[in-house]
Protein backbone atom coordinates (compact mmCIF):
# COMPACT_ATOMS: atom_id res chain seq x y z
CA UNK A 1 0.00 0.00 0.00
CA UNK A 2 2.83 2.45 0.80
CA UNK A 3 4.84 1.38 -2.14
CA UNK A 4 2.26 2.15 -4.48
CA UNK A 5 1.72 5.30 -2.43
CA UNK A 6 5.27 6.62 -2.82
CA UNK A 7 4.81 4.96 -6.52
CA UNK A 8 2.38 7.48 -6.79
CA UNK A 9 3.65 10.49 -6.13
CA UNK A 10 6.97 9.68 -8.79
CA UNK A 11 4.62 9.44 -10.97
CA UNK A 12 2.76 12.63 -10.50
CA UNK A 13 6.41 13.91 -10.56
CA UNK A 14 6.65 12.24 -13.89
CA UNK A 15 4.18 13.78 -15.52
CA UNK A 16 4.49 16.88 -14.30
CA UNK A 17 8.38 16.81 -15.62
CA UNK A 18 7.29 14.84 -18.68
CA UNK A 19 10.14 16.36 -20.93
CA UNK A 20 12.64 14.02 -18.84
CA UNK A 21 11.15 11.28 -21.12
CA UNK A 22 12.11 13.06 -23.68
CA UNK A 23 15.31 13.88 -22.91
CA UNK A 24 16.52 10.18 -21.93
CA UNK A 25 15.44 8.76 -25.30
CA UNK A 26 16.90 11.87 -27.15
CA UNK A 27 19.73 9.92 -27.57
CA UNK A 28 18.77 6.18 -27.92
CA UNK A 29 16.87 7.05 -30.70
CA UNK A 30 19.06 8.83 -32.71
CA UNK A 31 21.44 5.78 -32.36
CA UNK A 32 18.83 3.57 -33.83
CA UNK A 33 17.92 5.90 -36.27
CA UNK A 34 21.22 7.82 -37.74
CA UNK A 35 23.69 4.87 -36.24
CA UNK A 36 21.97 2.11 -37.59
CA UNK A 37 21.28 3.47 -40.67
CA UNK A 38 24.71 4.54 -41.57
CA UNK A 39 26.74 1.74 -39.42
CA UNK A 40 24.27 -0.56 -41.09
CA UNK A 41 25.72 -0.40 -44.45
CA UNK A 42 29.30 -1.88 -43.50
CA UNK A 43 28.13 -4.40 -40.93
CA UNK A 44 26.28 -6.24 -43.84
CA UNK A 45 29.86 -7.11 -44.66
CA UNK A 46 30.04 -9.33 -41.54
CA UNK A 47 26.93 -10.75 -42.03
CA UNK A 48 24.50 -8.55 -40.28
CA UNK A 49 21.98 -7.80 -42.03
CA UNK A 50 19.59 -5.90 -40.27
CA UNK A 51 22.07 -3.81 -37.98
CA UNK A 52 19.14 -1.93 -36.70
CA UNK A 53 17.25 -5.19 -35.12
CA UNK A 54 20.99 -6.14 -33.67
CA UNK A 55 21.83 -2.63 -31.72
CA UNK A 56 18.61 -2.39 -30.42
CA UNK A 57 18.88 -4.89 -27.24
CA UNK A 58 22.07 -2.70 -26.60
CA UNK A 59 19.73 0.56 -26.66
CA UNK A 60 17.18 -0.68 -24.45
CA UNK A 61 20.09 -1.28 -22.03
CA UNK A 62 20.99 2.41 -22.79
CA UNK A 63 17.63 3.59 -22.35
CA UNK A 64 17.09 2.29 -19.25
CA UNK A 65 20.13 3.84 -17.80
CA UNK A 66 18.61 7.29 -18.63
CA UNK A 67 15.10 6.52 -17.21
CA UNK A 68 16.55 4.93 -14.22
CA UNK A 69 18.81 7.67 -13.37
CA UNK A 70 16.08 9.84 -12.50
CA UNK A 71 15.23 7.83 -9.50
CA UNK A 72 18.91 9.09 -8.46
CA UNK A 73 17.70 12.38 -9.36
CA UNK A 74 14.44 11.94 -7.94
CA UNK A 75 15.82 12.36 -4.56
CA UNK A 76 17.92 15.62 -4.86
CA UNK A 77 14.90 16.92 -5.87
CA UNK A 78 12.62 15.63 -3.31
CA UNK A 79 15.01 16.67 -0.22
CA UNK A 80 14.81 20.45 -2.02
CA UNK A 81 11.55 20.88 -3.00
CA UNK A 82 9.50 17.53 -1.91
CA UNK A 83 8.46 14.81 0.71
CA UNK A 84 12.10 12.93 1.30
CA UNK A 85 12.24 13.92 5.08
CA UNK A 86 8.44 14.22 5.67
CA UNK A 87 8.22 10.51 4.32
CA UNK A 88 11.29 9.01 6.66
CA UNK A 89 9.70 9.86 9.60
CA UNK A 90 5.93 8.98 8.77
CA UNK A 91 5.37 5.06 9.87
CA UNK A 92 6.54 4.06 5.94
CA UNK A 93 8.78 0.90 5.88
CA UNK A 94 12.49 1.92 4.64
CA UNK A 95 11.67 -0.68 1.64
CA UNK A 96 8.43 0.66 0.57
CA UNK A 97 9.88 4.20 -0.07
CA UNK A 98 12.93 2.19 -2.39
CA UNK A 99 10.40 -0.15 -3.55
CA UNK A 100 7.84 2.16 -4.80
CA UNK A 101 10.63 5.09 -6.27
CA UNK A 102 12.48 2.20 -8.06
CA UNK A 103 8.99 0.36 -9.43
CA UNK A 104 8.36 4.20 -11.15
CA UNK A 105 11.89 4.03 -13.16
CA UNK A 106 10.69 0.94 -14.21
CA UNK A 107 7.49 1.85 -15.44
CA UNK A 108 9.32 4.72 -17.38
CA UNK A 109 12.49 2.67 -18.73
CA UNK A 110 8.98 0.11 -20.16
CA UNK A 111 7.10 3.68 -21.54
CA UNK A 112 10.72 4.61 -23.59
CA UNK A 113 11.53 1.11 -24.59
CA UNK A 114 7.80 0.48 -25.90
CA UNK A 115 8.39 4.03 -28.03
CA UNK A 116 11.72 2.13 -29.37
CA UNK A 117 10.19 -0.75 -30.50
CA UNK A 118 7.94 0.78 -32.39
CA UNK A 119 9.89 3.17 -34.28
CA UNK A 120 12.09 0.19 -34.72
CA UNK A 121 8.98 -1.63 -36.52
CA UNK A 122 9.72 0.91 -39.10
CA UNK A 123 13.17 -0.75 -39.98
CA UNK A 124 11.43 -3.88 -40.26
CA UNK A 125 12.44 -5.40 -36.77
CA UNK A 126 10.20 -8.58 -35.74
CA UNK A 127 11.03 -10.42 -32.55
CA UNK A 128 11.30 -13.90 -33.92
CA UNK A 129 11.17 -15.94 -30.60
CA UNK A 130 7.34 -14.65 -30.91
CA UNK A 131 4.88 -14.46 -27.90
CA UNK A 132 7.11 -16.33 -25.52
CA UNK A 133 10.11 -14.35 -26.28
CA UNK A 134 8.12 -11.27 -26.23
CA UNK A 135 7.32 -12.42 -22.44
CA UNK A 136 11.06 -13.30 -22.06
CA UNK A 137 11.88 -10.01 -23.30
CA UNK A 138 9.47 -7.88 -20.83
CA UNK A 139 11.09 -10.16 -17.79
CA UNK A 140 14.55 -9.33 -19.26
CA UNK A 141 13.84 -5.38 -19.25
CA UNK A 142 12.10 -5.32 -16.53
CA UNK A 143 14.93 -7.01 -14.56
CA UNK A 144 17.13 -4.93 -15.75
CA UNK A 145 15.43 -1.34 -15.32
CA UNK A 146 14.97 -2.91 -11.40
CA UNK A 147 18.94 -3.34 -10.92
CA UNK A 148 19.98 0.36 -12.84
CA UNK A 149 17.40 1.57 -10.87
CA UNK A 150 18.22 0.37 -7.26
CA UNK A 151 21.88 1.47 -8.50
CA UNK A 152 21.69 4.85 -9.48
CA UNK A 153 19.02 5.13 -5.96
CA UNK A 154 22.14 4.18 -3.81
CA UNK A 155 24.71 6.15 -5.66
CA UNK A 156 22.47 9.30 -5.67
CA UNK A 157 22.62 8.81 -1.47
CA UNK A 158 26.63 8.52 -1.60
CA UNK A 159 26.86 11.38 -3.51
CA UNK A 160 26.73 15.59 -2.28
CA UNK A 161 24.26 16.64 -5.30
CA UNK A 162 23.14 16.50 -8.96
CA UNK A 163 26.23 17.66 -10.61
CA UNK A 164 28.35 14.98 -9.33
CA UNK A 165 25.53 12.63 -9.48
CA UNK A 166 25.32 13.57 -13.38
CA UNK A 167 28.91 13.28 -13.57
CA UNK A 168 29.37 9.60 -11.86
CA UNK A 169 26.39 8.50 -13.78
CA UNK A 170 27.92 9.51 -16.93
CA UNK A 171 31.20 8.07 -16.38
CA UNK A 172 29.58 5.24 -15.51
CA UNK A 173 27.19 4.89 -18.46
CA UNK A 174 29.66 4.95 -21.41
CA UNK A 175 32.27 2.63 -20.49
CA UNK A 176 29.35 0.18 -19.33
CA UNK A 177 28.10 0.65 -23.29
CA UNK A 178 30.72 0.95 -25.31
CA UNK A 179 32.46 -2.15 -23.53
CA UNK A 180 29.63 -4.29 -24.21
CA UNK A 181 28.40 -5.99 -27.32
CA UNK A 182 25.95 -3.46 -27.73
CA UNK A 183 27.21 -1.95 -30.94
CA UNK A 184 29.40 -5.50 -32.38
CA UNK A 185 29.54 -8.70 -31.91
CA UNK A 186 31.44 -10.98 -29.48
CA UNK A 187 33.47 -13.16 -31.86
CA UNK A 188 34.84 -9.57 -33.16
CA UNK A 189 37.40 -9.59 -30.27
CA UNK A 190 40.13 -10.98 -29.17
CA UNK A 191 42.76 -10.84 -25.88
CA UNK A 192 41.80 -8.13 -22.93
CA UNK A 193 38.94 -6.42 -24.52
CA UNK A 194 37.13 -9.45 -24.71
CA UNK A 195 37.67 -10.32 -21.38
CA UNK A 196 36.50 -7.00 -20.44
CA UNK A 197 33.68 -7.37 -22.60
CA UNK A 198 32.48 -10.80 -21.09
CA UNK A 199 32.99 -9.34 -17.64
CA UNK A 200 30.23 -6.92 -18.09
CA UNK A 201 27.49 -7.99 -17.28
CA UNK A 202 25.08 -6.20 -19.69
CA UNK A 203 26.75 -7.95 -22.20
CA UNK A 204 25.34 -11.02 -21.50
CA UNK A 205 21.88 -9.31 -20.91
CA UNK A 206 22.46 -7.98 -24.58
CA UNK A 207 23.26 -11.36 -25.88
CA UNK A 208 19.80 -12.46 -24.75
CA UNK A 209 17.80 -9.82 -25.61
CA UNK A 210 19.55 -10.22 -29.10
CA UNK A 211 18.68 -13.75 -29.11
CA UNK A 212 15.39 -13.45 -28.41
CA UNK A 213 14.91 -10.91 -31.27
CA UNK A 214 17.26 -12.05 -33.90
CA UNK A 215 16.41 -15.95 -33.42
CA UNK A 216 13.31 -17.70 -33.44
CA UNK A 217 15.40 -20.91 -31.18
CA UNK A 218 15.63 -20.08 -27.32
CA UNK A 219 18.64 -21.37 -25.71
CA UNK A 220 17.31 -22.20 -22.23
CA UNK A 221 20.54 -22.30 -20.67
CA UNK A 222 21.49 -19.10 -21.75
CA UNK A 223 18.81 -17.41 -21.11
CA UNK A 224 18.42 -18.83 -17.10
CA UNK A 225 22.16 -17.91 -16.98
CA UNK A 226 20.92 -14.74 -17.57
CA UNK A 227 17.81 -14.15 -15.36
CA UNK A 228 20.21 -15.72 -12.19
CA UNK A 229 22.52 -13.15 -13.16
CA UNK A 230 20.30 -10.41 -13.01
CA UNK A 231 18.37 -11.51 -9.96
CA UNK A 232 21.53 -11.54 -7.85
CA UNK A 233 22.43 -7.87 -9.71
CA UNK A 234 18.84 -6.56 -8.55
CA UNK A 235 19.13 -8.11 -5.03
CA UNK A 236 22.60 -6.51 -4.45
CA UNK A 237 21.28 -3.09 -5.63
CA UNK A 238 18.27 -3.48 -3.89
CA UNK A 239 19.69 -4.01 -0.50
CA UNK A 240 22.99 -1.08 -1.19
CA UNK A 241 19.62 1.26 -1.90
CA UNK A 242 18.19 0.06 1.06
CA UNK A 243 20.87 0.45 3.64
CA UNK A 244 21.88 3.87 2.23
CA UNK A 245 18.52 4.89 2.60
CA UNK A 246 19.01 3.79 6.40
CA UNK A 247 22.22 5.36 6.84
CA UNK A 248 20.44 8.61 6.15
CA UNK A 249 18.90 8.56 9.66
CA UNK A 250 22.44 7.27 11.25
CA UNK A 251 24.59 10.39 10.61
CA UNK B 1 0.23 12.38 31.99
CA UNK B 2 4.07 13.14 30.14
CA UNK B 3 4.12 13.22 26.71
CA UNK B 4 7.71 12.85 26.14
CA UNK B 5 10.38 12.13 28.33
CA UNK B 6 13.86 12.84 27.57
CA UNK B 7 17.09 11.32 29.96
CA UNK B 8 20.44 11.87 29.91
CA UNK B 9 20.53 12.36 26.01
CA UNK B 10 23.77 12.16 24.15
CA UNK B 11 24.28 12.81 20.16
CA UNK B 12 28.05 13.16 19.16
CA UNK B 13 27.94 12.80 15.10
CA UNK B 14 30.30 10.63 13.11
CA UNK B 15 32.29 14.25 12.37
CA UNK B 16 32.85 14.52 16.43
CA UNK B 17 30.62 17.29 16.94
CA UNK B 18 28.58 17.03 19.93
CA UNK B 19 25.63 18.48 19.37
CA UNK B 20 23.33 17.17 22.37
CA UNK B 21 25.11 16.71 26.23
CA UNK B 22 23.17 14.43 28.78
CA UNK B 23 20.00 16.73 28.33
CA UNK B 24 16.77 15.48 30.17
CA UNK B 25 13.29 16.98 29.72
CA UNK B 26 9.85 16.23 30.58
CA UNK B 27 6.48 17.49 27.77
CA UNK B 28 3.23 17.00 29.04
CA UNK B 29 0.62 15.83 27.57
CA UNK B 30 -1.52 18.69 25.70
CA UNK B 31 0.84 21.54 26.58
CA UNK B 32 2.96 23.37 24.33
CA UNK B 33 6.44 22.95 24.98
CA UNK B 34 8.94 25.74 24.12
CA UNK B 35 12.44 24.92 23.75
CA UNK B 36 14.42 28.24 23.88
CA UNK B 37 18.11 28.43 22.74
CA UNK B 38 20.44 30.20 20.26
CA UNK B 39 22.06 28.93 17.42
CA UNK B 40 23.75 25.96 17.57
CA UNK B 41 21.98 25.01 20.78
CA UNK B 42 21.03 21.58 19.79
CA UNK B 43 17.55 22.60 19.22
CA UNK B 44 17.02 20.96 15.96
CA UNK B 45 19.51 17.55 16.61
CA UNK B 46 16.92 17.42 19.44
CA UNK B 47 13.91 17.59 17.52
CA UNK B 48 15.47 15.36 14.70
CA UNK B 49 16.04 12.62 17.67
CA UNK B 50 12.43 12.85 18.90
CA UNK B 51 11.09 12.41 15.27
CA UNK B 52 13.03 9.40 15.41
CA UNK B 53 15.25 10.80 11.95
CA UNK B 54 18.20 10.71 14.12
CA UNK B 55 19.37 8.05 16.58
CA UNK B 56 21.21 9.32 20.06
CA UNK B 57 24.71 8.22 20.77
CA UNK B 58 23.02 7.32 24.34
CA UNK B 59 20.22 8.29 26.73
CA UNK B 60 16.68 7.53 26.63
CA UNK B 61 13.82 9.08 24.89
CA UNK B 62 9.93 7.77 25.90
CA UNK B 63 6.54 9.13 24.24
CA UNK B 64 3.46 8.07 26.03
CA UNK B 65 5.59 5.29 27.51
CA UNK B 66 7.03 3.68 24.72
CA UNK B 67 10.85 3.71 23.76
CA UNK B 68 11.05 5.84 20.54
CA UNK B 69 13.62 3.39 19.06
CA UNK B 70 12.43 -0.17 20.17
CA UNK B 71 8.81 0.90 18.76
CA UNK B 72 9.51 3.42 16.78
CA UNK B 73 6.84 2.38 13.79
CA UNK B 74 4.30 2.97 16.63
CA UNK B 75 5.72 5.96 17.58
CA UNK B 76 5.92 7.46 13.89
CA UNK B 77 2.10 7.09 13.40
CA UNK B 78 1.53 9.49 16.94
CA UNK B 79 3.81 12.25 15.60
CA UNK B 80 4.29 14.72 13.10
CA UNK B 81 7.25 17.36 12.37
CA UNK B 82 7.20 20.37 10.68
CA UNK B 83 10.90 20.95 9.86
CA UNK B 84 12.84 24.41 9.75
CA UNK B 85 13.10 23.25 5.99
CA UNK B 86 9.38 22.85 4.48
CA UNK B 87 8.75 19.50 3.17
CA UNK B 88 6.20 19.85 0.07
CA UNK B 89 5.86 18.10 -3.06
CA UNK B 90 5.94 21.33 -5.10
CA UNK B 91 4.55 19.01 -8.45
CA UNK B 92 1.42 18.07 -6.40
CA UNK B 93 -1.33 20.51 -5.82
CA UNK B 94 -2.69 21.46 -2.19
CA UNK B 95 -5.05 18.79 -2.06
CA UNK B 96 -2.99 16.29 -3.84
CA UNK B 97 -0.11 16.82 -0.47
CA UNK B 98 -2.64 16.51 1.74
CA UNK B 99 -4.01 13.55 0.67
CA UNK B 100 -0.63 12.15 -0.18
CA UNK B 101 0.37 12.34 3.72
CA UNK B 102 -2.72 11.04 4.70
CA UNK B 103 -2.11 8.19 3.04
CA UNK B 104 1.42 7.67 4.51
CA UNK B 105 -0.58 7.56 7.51
CA UNK B 106 -3.15 4.95 6.53
CA UNK B 107 -5.95 7.52 7.24
CA UNK B 108 -9.00 6.18 5.32
CA UNK B 109 -10.13 8.21 2.39
CA UNK B 110 -13.28 9.22 3.36
CA UNK B 111 -11.87 10.38 7.02
CA UNK B 112 -8.79 12.02 4.70
CA UNK B 113 -11.01 14.22 2.99
CA UNK B 114 -13.25 15.62 6.14
CA UNK B 115 -9.56 15.93 7.63
CA UNK B 116 -8.85 18.11 4.90
CA UNK B 117 -11.37 20.47 4.27
CA UNK B 118 -11.23 21.17 8.12
CA UNK B 119 -7.49 21.90 8.09
CA UNK B 120 -8.00 24.38 4.53
CA UNK B 121 -10.49 26.22 6.78
CA UNK B 122 -8.24 26.14 10.01
CA UNK B 123 -5.28 27.24 8.30
CA UNK B 124 -7.05 30.09 5.55
CA UNK B 125 -6.04 27.96 2.85
CA UNK B 126 -9.18 28.10 0.42
CA UNK B 127 -7.88 30.98 -1.63
CA UNK B 128 -4.57 29.31 -2.35
CA UNK B 129 -6.41 25.69 -3.62
CA UNK B 130 -6.26 27.04 -7.35
CA UNK B 131 -2.59 28.22 -7.42
CA UNK B 132 0.26 26.22 -7.88
CA UNK B 133 1.96 24.96 -4.55
CA UNK B 134 5.48 25.87 -6.19
CA UNK B 135 3.93 29.69 -6.79
CA UNK B 136 2.92 30.10 -2.81
CA UNK B 137 4.95 32.38 -1.00
CA UNK B 138 7.43 30.92 2.25
CA UNK B 139 4.84 31.91 4.47
CA UNK B 140 1.91 30.16 3.08
CA UNK B 141 4.04 27.36 2.21
CA UNK B 142 4.81 27.07 5.70
CA UNK B 143 1.29 27.16 6.97
CA UNK B 144 0.37 24.36 4.28
CA UNK B 145 3.36 22.16 6.04
CA UNK B 146 1.81 22.24 9.41
CA UNK B 147 -1.77 21.75 7.82
CA UNK B 148 -0.19 18.93 6.14
CA UNK B 149 1.44 17.57 9.45
CA UNK B 150 -2.07 17.74 10.99
CA UNK B 151 -3.60 15.39 8.47
CA UNK B 152 -2.65 12.30 10.82
CA UNK B 153 -4.19 13.82 13.70
CA UNK B 154 -0.64 13.41 15.17
CA UNK B 155 -0.53 13.49 19.41
CA UNK B 156 2.66 15.70 19.47
CA UNK B 157 3.15 17.96 16.82
CA UNK B 158 6.75 18.88 16.41
CA UNK B 159 7.76 22.34 15.22
CA UNK B 160 11.37 23.56 14.54
CA UNK B 161 11.79 27.24 14.50
CA UNK B 162 7.81 27.70 12.90
CA UNK B 163 8.13 31.67 12.83
CA UNK B 164 11.46 31.98 11.63
CA UNK B 165 12.28 34.92 8.80
CA UNK B 166 8.39 35.95 9.31
CA UNK B 167 7.14 39.31 10.06
CA UNK B 168 5.18 40.46 12.99
CA UNK B 169 1.80 40.10 11.65
CA UNK B 170 2.71 36.34 10.14
CA UNK B 171 3.80 35.35 13.51
CA UNK B 172 0.68 36.11 15.08
CA UNK B 173 -1.31 34.65 12.82
CA UNK B 174 1.28 31.84 13.56
CA UNK B 175 0.55 32.02 17.36
CA UNK B 176 -3.29 31.79 16.92
CA UNK B 177 -2.74 28.76 14.64
CA UNK B 178 -0.49 26.87 17.25
CA UNK B 179 -3.16 27.77 19.99
CA UNK B 180 -6.11 26.85 17.82
CA UNK B 181 -3.84 22.72 17.27
CA UNK B 182 -3.63 22.79 21.11
CA UNK B 183 -7.24 23.77 21.93
CA UNK B 184 -9.32 22.37 19.08
CA UNK B 185 -7.52 19.08 18.89
CA UNK B 186 -5.82 18.74 21.58
CA UNK B 187 -2.29 17.84 20.40
CA UNK B 188 0.92 18.76 22.32
CA UNK B 189 3.10 20.92 20.39
CA UNK B 190 6.92 20.57 21.01
CA UNK B 191 8.52 23.92 19.65
CA UNK B 192 11.90 25.27 19.05
CA UNK B 193 12.04 28.83 19.15
CA UNK B 194 15.15 31.59 19.78
CA UNK B 195 12.33 34.26 20.66
CA UNK B 196 12.02 34.83 24.17
CA UNK B 197 8.42 36.70 23.90
CA UNK B 198 7.35 33.94 21.39
CA UNK B 199 7.80 31.18 24.21
CA UNK B 200 6.42 33.36 27.03
CA UNK B 201 3.17 34.16 24.93
CA UNK B 202 2.40 30.92 23.72
CA UNK B 203 4.31 28.10 26.10
CA UNK B 204 3.06 26.15 29.25
CA UNK B 205 6.04 25.47 30.06
CA UNK B 206 9.47 26.19 28.48
CA UNK B 207 12.99 24.87 28.50
CA UNK B 208 16.04 27.05 28.08
CA UNK B 209 19.20 25.27 26.44
CA UNK B 210 22.93 26.32 25.55
CA UNK B 211 25.29 23.90 24.42
CA UNK B 212 23.36 20.67 23.98
CA UNK B 213 21.96 20.77 27.54
CA UNK B 214 19.28 22.19 29.36
CA UNK B 215 19.74 25.47 31.68
CA UNK B 216 16.39 25.43 33.68
CA UNK B 217 12.74 24.42 32.65
CA UNK B 218 10.01 25.74 34.11
CA UNK B 219 6.12 27.49 33.23
CA UNK B 220 6.71 31.04 32.17
CA UNK B 221 5.32 32.73 34.87
CA UNK B 222 8.05 30.75 37.15
CA UNK B 223 10.91 32.03 34.89
CA UNK B 224 9.17 35.65 34.28
CA UNK B 225 12.20 36.86 36.82
CA UNK B 226 14.52 35.83 33.57
CA UNK B 227 12.18 36.67 30.75
CA UNK B 228 10.77 39.94 31.23
CA UNK B 229 12.36 41.59 33.82
CA UNK B 230 13.44 45.74 32.61
CA UNK B 231 17.33 45.60 31.95
CA UNK B 232 19.12 49.01 32.08
CA UNK B 233 21.73 49.11 29.64
CA UNK B 234 24.06 51.82 29.59
CA UNK B 235 26.74 52.37 26.55
CA UNK B 236 29.83 53.90 26.13
CA UNK B 237 32.42 54.60 23.33
CA UNK B 238 35.49 52.60 24.22
CA UNK B 239 35.17 49.17 26.57
CA UNK B 240 38.11 51.41 28.56
CA UNK B 241 35.53 53.52 29.28
CA UNK B 242 33.00 50.87 30.21
CA UNK B 243 35.23 49.32 32.67
CA UNK B 244 36.52 52.39 34.27
CA UNK B 245 33.01 53.58 34.78
CA UNK B 246 31.67 50.03 36.17
CA UNK B 247 34.37 49.79 39.19
CA UNK B 248 33.03 53.44 40.39
CA UNK B 249 29.10 52.71 39.64
CA UNK B 250 29.26 49.64 41.63
CA UNK B 251 29.26 51.63 44.74
CA UNK B 252 26.15 53.37 43.09
CA UNK B 253 24.06 50.40 42.43
CA UNK B 254 24.63 46.59 42.88
CA UNK B 255 26.08 44.70 39.84
CA UNK B 256 27.58 42.20 39.27
CA UNK B 257 30.97 41.01 37.16
CA UNK B 258 28.76 39.77 34.41
CA UNK B 259 27.11 42.65 33.75
CA UNK B 260 30.11 44.18 31.80
CA UNK B 261 30.13 43.78 28.61
CA UNK B 262 32.64 45.29 26.48
CA UNK B 263 31.53 48.86 25.94
CA UNK B 264 28.34 48.19 28.07
CA UNK B 265 27.25 48.02 31.48
CA UNK B 266 24.00 45.58 31.10
CA UNK B 267 22.15 44.54 34.37
CA UNK B 268 19.32 43.68 35.99
CA UNK B 269 16.74 46.52 37.56
CA UNK B 270 16.09 45.02 40.57
CA UNK B 271 14.26 48.06 42.73
CA UNK B 272 11.67 49.17 39.93
CA UNK B 273 13.29 52.09 37.62
CA UNK B 274 15.18 53.57 40.87
CA UNK B 275 18.28 52.46 40.02
CA UNK B 276 17.75 54.05 36.51
CA UNK B 277 17.83 57.18 38.39
CA UNK B 278 20.46 56.75 40.71
CA UNK B 279 22.77 55.97 37.86
CA UNK B 280 21.71 58.29 35.35
CA UNK B 281 21.86 61.10 38.67
CA UNK B 282 25.84 59.75 39.46
CA UNK B 283 26.55 59.57 35.84
CA UNK B 284 25.57 63.25 35.19
CA UNK B 285 27.24 64.26 38.52
CA UNK B 286 30.42 63.25 37.95
CA UNK B 287 30.38 63.89 34.40
CA UNK B 288 31.26 60.59 33.21
CA UNK B 289 31.29 60.19 29.62
CA UNK B 290 28.22 57.83 28.08
CA UNK B 291 27.04 57.30 24.31
CA UNK B 292 23.40 56.49 26.38
CA UNK B 293 21.54 55.16 29.03
CA UNK B 294 18.10 52.99 28.48
CA UNK B 295 15.52 50.23 30.36
CA UNK B 296 15.68 47.62 27.60
CA UNK B 297 13.95 43.61 27.58
CA UNK B 298 16.30 41.03 28.22
CA UNK B 299 17.53 38.75 24.75
CA UNK B 300 18.27 35.56 25.18
CA UNK B 301 21.56 36.15 25.27
CA UNK B 302 20.62 37.85 28.79
CA UNK B 303 19.08 35.23 29.41
CA UNK B 304 21.75 32.68 29.13
CA UNK B 305 24.25 35.06 30.91
CA UNK B 306 21.87 35.33 33.91
CA UNK B 307 21.45 31.76 34.20
CA UNK B 308 24.87 30.11 33.02
CA UNK B 309 26.42 33.24 35.55
CA UNK B 310 24.28 31.64 38.16
CA UNK B 311 25.73 28.08 37.25
CA UNK B 312 21.85 27.81 36.34
CA UNK B 313 19.14 25.93 38.32
CA UNK B 314 15.21 24.27 37.93
CA UNK B 315 11.92 26.09 38.55
CA UNK B 316 8.98 24.32 38.78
Amino acid sequence: MSVFTIFWRNVKWRFHNAFTVVITILQPMLWLVLYSAVAGQSMQGIGITNYTAFILPGLIVLVSFGACSSSGIMNYLMKTDGSFYRVLIAPVQRSSIVLGQVLEAVLCTFLEVAIIFIVSLFFSVKIASGFLGMLLIVLLVFMTAFFIAGLTYAISLCLPNEVVYETVMNAIVLPVFFLSTALFPLDMLSGGLAIVVNLNPFTHVINALRALILQGNIITLDIIFVFLLLAVMCFISFSWALHRLRKETSL
Amino acid sequence: MAAIRVENLVKKYKNGVQALDGLSLRVNDGEIFSLLGQNGAGKSTLINVLTTYLRPTSGSVTMFGKDIYRESAAIRAQISCVAQRTSIDIHLSLTENMMFQSKLYKVSKSEAKKRMETLIKVFGLERYLKYSVSSYSGGIKRRLDIALSMMSNPKVLFLDEPTVGMDIQSRIAMWNMMKKIRNDFGTTIFLTTHYLEEADQLSDTICIMKKGKEVIQGMPHALREYLRQDMMKISFATKEEAKSCFQQLKSVIALKEIDLRHDKIITNLKNNHSDLEKANRWLLDYKIPFLGIEIMQPTLEDVFIRLTGENGKEVY
